[in-house]
């Protein structure tokens, strides 16, 4: 039959051909370079483009660069959905990952055999409000719509923090989870009145000129936690030596960003431009608008900080505090800060 | 003399099929530019700076990638979809129990949308191309499967009679009878379905791959204030959507096809 022969080959020819090009294109299937300097060993960790999980790529970076290996391959993500499901279901593939607190406890509550193992910054988030809004206390928050990224984050948490202080509850205000690259431009169409979320996005509000802080995540709550790395049981089981030399990494590149301002605007340079595809502008201001908006040095997880995240989050009914802090934290792994050392890395220029 | 009236008819013929949709698109540019600048918008981007964003990722090299990457995944999800969708609809449409066993579990099936298929596509696939064309896949096997199936059953039994006096039976009666007068429906309903397939190449490219024009998108609002690469990303799979479809219209001009159609 004329049709279907022709019809064969010539979708026969553009599958052979496409699936070429994208080997080719996207995969690096012919990439003798890249054959020979990658072990094909690394595992996968986690992550995704925001502040919070800045040491990720630095570790990346400073490994490939002073070691020309790689200790382990950084897996970007564009939600917290598609995140958390490779996590939890593919843990061969992605044994670690960078992972919001109030989440990993909550999804050890549920029996996900999953521990935090470091936390991935301190402070790096805020709530803002457009310029020209009335908002300029907690109190003027009352009836007001507020965004934030979604139900087990602590920038919910800390909104909830700080009406508490002022006498209000979430029935004060509207609450609405929303993605956070979304919020600024629904900051900017005044969709919503307030939005809380990690770094770059707030940043990125005041930067394009319409965000105004109504408070630092550094100033209300000190210390403050998002983010942290969570790694399966079955990998601290298997591969310690691994996940050691990966929380000694990310400790150490830590203290690296947190080392010099001239360090800070290097990390933003080149996690901009290989890890995050975003302009390095956003990612130098965050850095250093002011230095210390968010912090890399005191990594080892605290029993302190981490119970009174699960009972703030009791109080505002996302978690249920069935798991104690031995249960969903492995501490051992943590270095002190105090002996953690910056590794002797410049880039280039 | 009689050859001329023709020849002109045929030229504003093709002058109206170019310069007309050039004229909406033109008018459509210029209401979009006037919209944004009138509304004062510096978020969303006007013509011109969706342009510089096309420039600026053909100049990375990017917009090339990414386009290969979406009709990489496309072209399997789809491909896969008619070498199966095809078969089992005319089956289904011509076995009663077949049809009676597996068409209520089609009809459930088929109104899920691909976004929902996200979750399961990343526990079973992980985040590499197999699960964007699994989700692909999905997308267009079902449209196919019952336009197939749809497409024997109201076949007209002027054929088959025909072909049962002539002693045909069995898998010959399916190619030589059934298969040629289902296909001018079944192509119309690849044509919907490639339709669909590329529509869902946003949702599928939102699992964590890292190339395609999905991601382009879902990268971009990522990347802070790039809206123009998020419309850049629109753009693009709007104008390959169109192409593909002009490929498949093709396939009418094909005699087994083209019977099968009204002469308007």
């Amino acid at each position: 039959m004329k049709l279907t022969r022709a019809l064969g080959l010539v979708l026969t020819g553009w599958l052979l051909a496409i699936t070429m090009l994208h080997g080719g294109l996207n995969l690096q299937w012919f990439d003798r370079e890249a054959d020979g300097t990658k072990s094909a060993k690394t595992f996968g960790v986690g992550f995704l483009p925001v502040t919070c999980h800045l040491t990720c790529p630095v570790t990346h970076y400073i490994n490939e660069n002073m070691e020309k290996a790689d200790l382990f391959q950084p897996m970007r993500f564009s939600g917290w959905p598609e995140l958390k499901e490779m996590f939890i279901g593919r843990s061969k593939d992605m044994p670690a990952s960078f992972i919001l607190a109030p989440m990993a406890i909550a999804l050890r509550e549920q029996g996900v055999k999953i521990k935090i193992v470091h936390l991935g910054h301190r402070d790096g988030s805020a709530v803002m409000v457009h310029k020209d809004s009335g908002i300029f206390q907690t109190a003027d928050l009352r009836g007001k719509r507020i965004a934030v990224p979604g139900r087990y984050s602590n920038q919910r948490l800390i909104v909830f923090r700080e009406l508490k202080k002022v006498g209000m509850t979430f029935a004060d205000v509207e609450l609405l989870e929303m993605a956070p690259p979304d919020m600024p431009a629904a900051l900017y169409s005044r969709a919503v009145d307030a939005i809380s979320s990690g770094e770059p996005f707030m940043g990125q509000t005041e930067l394009d000129g319409y965000g105004r802080v109504l408070w630092q995540a550094k100033d209300v709550w000190p210390g403050f936690i998002s983010c942290v790395l969570a790694v399966h049981e079955d990998a601290i089981r298997d591969h310690r030596d691994e996940i050691q030399r990966l929380v000694n990494g990310i400790a150490a590149s830590g203290k690296w960003i947190d080392q010099s301002m001239t360090h800070r605007m290097d990390a933003a340079q080149f996690v901009a431009k290989n890890y995050y595809n975003q302009n390095p502008r956003l990612l130098e201001f965050v850095l250093s608008k002011p230095p210390d908006r968010v912090t890399y040095s005191r990594l080892k997880p605290l029993r302190a900080d981490f119970e009174e995240i699960v009972q703030l989050a009791k109080e505002a009914g996302v978690l249920n505090g069935t798991a104690g802090f031995d249960e969903y934290v492995d501490d051992t792994f943590a270095p002190d800060p105090a002996t953690v050392m910056a590794p002797a890395f410049e880039v280039k220029k | 003399m009689s050859s001329s009236p023709p020849v002109r008819n045929r030229t504003s013929f093709q002058l109206s099929v170019v310069l007309l949709p050039l004229a909406v698109a033109v008018v459509f540019l210029f209401a979009w530019h006037a919209a944004v600048r009138m509304s004062g918008s510096d978020i969303f981007p006007t013509p011109f700076e969706v342009l510089r964003g096309l420039g600026e990722l053909a100049g990375q090299g990017l917009l090339f990638k990414y386009v290969v990457a979406s009709l990489f995944r496309v072209s399997w999800g789809f491909i896969l979809a008619v070498l199966i969708g095809v078969p089992l609809g005319l089956v289904l449409g011509w076995f009663r129990p077949a049809f009676s066993a597996l068409n209520p579990f089609i009809q459930i099936l088929r109104p899920i949308s691909p976004i929902a298929w996200i979750p399961v596509a990343i526990l079973w696939f992980g985040v590499k191309d197999t699960a964007p064309v699994f989700l692909i896949f999905l997308a267009s096997v079902f449209p196919i499967t019952v336009s197939s199936m749809a497409a024997v059953q109201n076949m007209q039994q002027v054929y088959l009679r025909a072909a049962q006096n002539f002693g045909l039976g069995g898998f010959q009666l399916f190619r030589r009878v059934i298969f040629p007068a289902a296909l001018p429906q079944i192509i119309t309903g690849i044509r919907i379905a490639l339709g669909v397939a590329w529509l869902v190449v946003v949702a599928a490219e939102m699992i964590a791959v890292n190339s395609g024009l999905g991601y382009l998108i879902i990268d971009a609002r990522n990347a802070g204030k790039r809206y123009d690469l998020v419309v850049a990303g629109m753009v693009m799979i709007g104008l390959i959507g169109l192409i593909l479809d002009l490929l498949v219209r093709r396939l009418e001009k094909f005699d087994e096809v083209r019977w099968g159609y009204g002469q308007r």
